[in-house]
């Protein structure tokens, strides 16, 4: 058994690789120390904390997180996945334009370190690309949002801003609920 | 005169089946012959009272009733309500607490010594032998008393019983009376050279009755197989392993160690999982030292034991499930299987891949394992399921591989037998 692997994915829509490196590197080293990508945090190191959680578009199941710092190359090779880095957007002039959730967070002020922000975004992104396929009542969007984050550990603030925010996305991008919102909108961060 | 010696033949033969059946009926709902209580209940002084108050406390836990006598919802201790899911349908752990309506509030000691030792209560009701009175028939009467004291001065917990889920025949319950007949042991005290093993023997036959579970059952009768005793079993959706010393000694178990896992809940072979931790939770996290020490001396026969040690791979390990093993696994478990000191259990020494069958590493793997403090200590990080990720083929691959490199197993698990435990485990949830 060789000790070596040909590594190849396609990273925020780029093809990486062939890259010759050892078969158990988790994946978070690999972007950090083989393609410079340094956006996804490494945090606990125990896939507990998930500040480093990236997608992976599955073909067949759609889009699922990861946490990067447990998930080794061997699973992920051939895959197609997404960081923090590619989830903004570049105009034609180069322009970077943050994604509805990333402005989101910024506008609730919902991050003080940013530490753990890559892993929320991610997290949350993935929770809208869901909902697109899947409305939820627009009733249940709190629950759903805190079934996606509630794994997502923050040491700064109390979570509220950040679940805040990803509920008024939710909430004001159309076609992701369904049925009239009967509950008070509350913000108590 | 041919129809009417046609008709006298069957009206013998009905009237001999209905004695045969009252007679069974009568031995099976009897309790036999009671022994007398040990001490005079109404002329106790406080010091043998608190002596009683404590041993109680013991028996409780090392009988393990808070397994099944606890409440799911509520967490109280007397109140009932564990589901045991059986191949004949759901039963449900009562109440015993001291409540006069819901639980055995009005039961004295000699009516607890018949439930415990001959799975009789008051009125003649048989319990369903979920109850372990195949095991604790050789319950010590002076235990059963101390039981009593302390159960009756625990607080009553006024909830219902939640009626049992039993399938055709076997919700009848007198019908328990013939099975009875066939599997009942007849209570008797244990009897012992009062030396540590002996002591161990008690604690692992009567009262932790670890052979309800770890011995494989009668497909008659569903009565545990003496002939095959701690030989493993495949109960609830996972596999409760042999416990011979031979086994044992197979799977790099010590004495120590064996005491350590059943004080912390963990050790180099593994930590308590499925229904063991509920064991941990309330038994044997709880016992005397000199208790775990006993049944482990017992469990080993005092052998010396070589301990854990990481076995050489059988063949060629399965180079699909190495992949998936080292994607997957090995960031919390480690490429070589060390794992993380109170986070990750090791799988080099882990006993899961040795077993016979594949049923619990796949359960693992499919579930996941949830946060725990253990005890005394010690904790484990969660570990998640991995359903979602795998297919019944990759399952299999990862498990060969695991069972190829630190099992001393084949890697002969197929798609399919990953299929059959899945249902056998969803079926027992």
């Amino acid at each position: 058994m060789q000790d070596r692997i040909q590594f190849s994915a396609t990273i925020n829509r780029k093809k990486v690789g062939p890259v010759d490196v050892p078969k158990d590197l988790m994946m978070i080293e690999f972007l950090q120390e083989y393609v410079g990508m340094n956006g996804t945090r490494l945090g606990c190191g125990q896939g507990v904390c998930r500040a480093c959680t990236i997608i992976v578009d599955d073909p067949d199941k759609g889009a699922i997180t990861v946490p990067a710092c447990v998930t080794g190359v061997t699973w992920l090779n051939g895959k197609t996945v997404r960081t923090i880095e590619g989830i903004a957007s570049v105009d034609d002039k180069g322009v970077v334009h943050p994604s509805p959730m990333q402005k989101a967070f910024l506008e609730h002020y919902a991050f003080q370190c940013g530490y753990c922000t890559p892993g929320f975004v991610n997290a949350a992104t993935v929770l809208m690309e869901k909902l697109q396929k899947h409305p939820v009542p627009a009733d249940d969007v709190e629950q759903v949002v805190e079934q996606q984050l509630e794994p997502h550990i923050c040491r700064c603030t109390g979570y509220v801003r950040y679940y805040n925010a990803v509920r008024d996305v939710i909430l004001k991008t159309p076609g992701l609920t369904t049925g009239r919102r009967t509950k008070e909108v509350l913000n108590n961060g | 005169m041919a129809r009417s010696t046609w008709l006298k033949g069957l009206g013998i033969a009905a009237v001999a089946g209905v004695l045969v059946t009252g007679g069974m009926y009568l031995y099976g709902s009897s309790s036999g012959h009671v022994p007398p209580a040990t001490v005079d209940f109404a002329k106790l002084s406080p010091e043998e009272q608190g002596r009683l108050y404590k041993r109680g406390e013991q028996v409780f836990r090392a009988g393990d009733c808070a397994a099944c006598h606890s409440s799911p919802q509520t967490g109280a201790q007397l109140a009932g309500g564990v589901p045991m899911v059986t191949p004949m349908g759901a039963l449900y752990g009562t109440n015993i607490s001291p409540s006069r309506e819901h639980g055995i509030g009005n039961w004295s000691a000699d009516d607890l010594y018949r439930a415990v030792a001959a799975g009789m209560a008051p009125g003649r009701k048989n319990l369903y032998p979920a109850m372990p009175y195949a095991s604790y028939h050789q319950i010590a009467r002076g235990d059963v008393d101390a039981l009593w004291v302390w159960l009756m001065k625990q607080p009553a917990v006024e909830v219902a019983n939640k009626p049992n889920e039993m399938h055709f025949p076997f919700n009848i319950r007198p019908a328990v009376a013939l099975w009875n007949v066939i599997a009942r042991p007849s209570a008797k005290e244990f009897t012992g050279p009062g030396d540590e093993p002996a002591r161990g023997k008690y604690l692992v036959d009567v009262l932790g009755h670890c052979a309800e579970c770890h011995s494989p059952r009668s497909k008659a009768t569903f009565a545990m197989d003496s002939s095959r005793y701690l030989e493993g079993n495949t109960i609830e959706g996972s596999y409760a392993p042999a416990l011979t010393p031979d086994a044992l000694n197979a799977r790099g178990w010590t004495k120590q160690d064996l005491v350590r896992f059943f004080r912390s809940g963990l050790s180099p072979q593994g930590v308590m999982t499925f229904r063991m931790a509920d064991v941990l939770e309330h038994s044997t996290s709880r016992m005397p030292q000199e208790d775990l020490s006993a049944m482990a001396a017992y469990l080993t026969q005092n052998r010396e034991m070589p301990g854990p040690k990481v076995k050489a791979a059988t063949g060629q390990v399965n180079a699909k499930g190495e992949n998936l093993y080292l994607g997957l696994c090995a960031g919390c478990h480690g490429a070589q299987g060390q794992g993380q000191p109170h986070s990750s259990v090791p799988m080099s020494t882990n006993t899961t891949a040795m077993f016979p069958t594949s049923i619990n590493l796949i359960r693992v793997i499919r579930e996941g394992v949830p946060e725990r403090d253990l005890a005394h200590g010690e904790r484990m990080q969660a570990m998640p399921g991995f359903a979602d990720k795998l297919s019944h083929e990759e399952m299999a691959d990862l498990v060969n591989y695991m069972r190829q490199t630190w099992g001393d197993q084949p890697g002969n698990v197929t798609a399919l037998e990953v299929a059959d435990h899945t249902k056998t485990i969803e079926h027992s949830q």
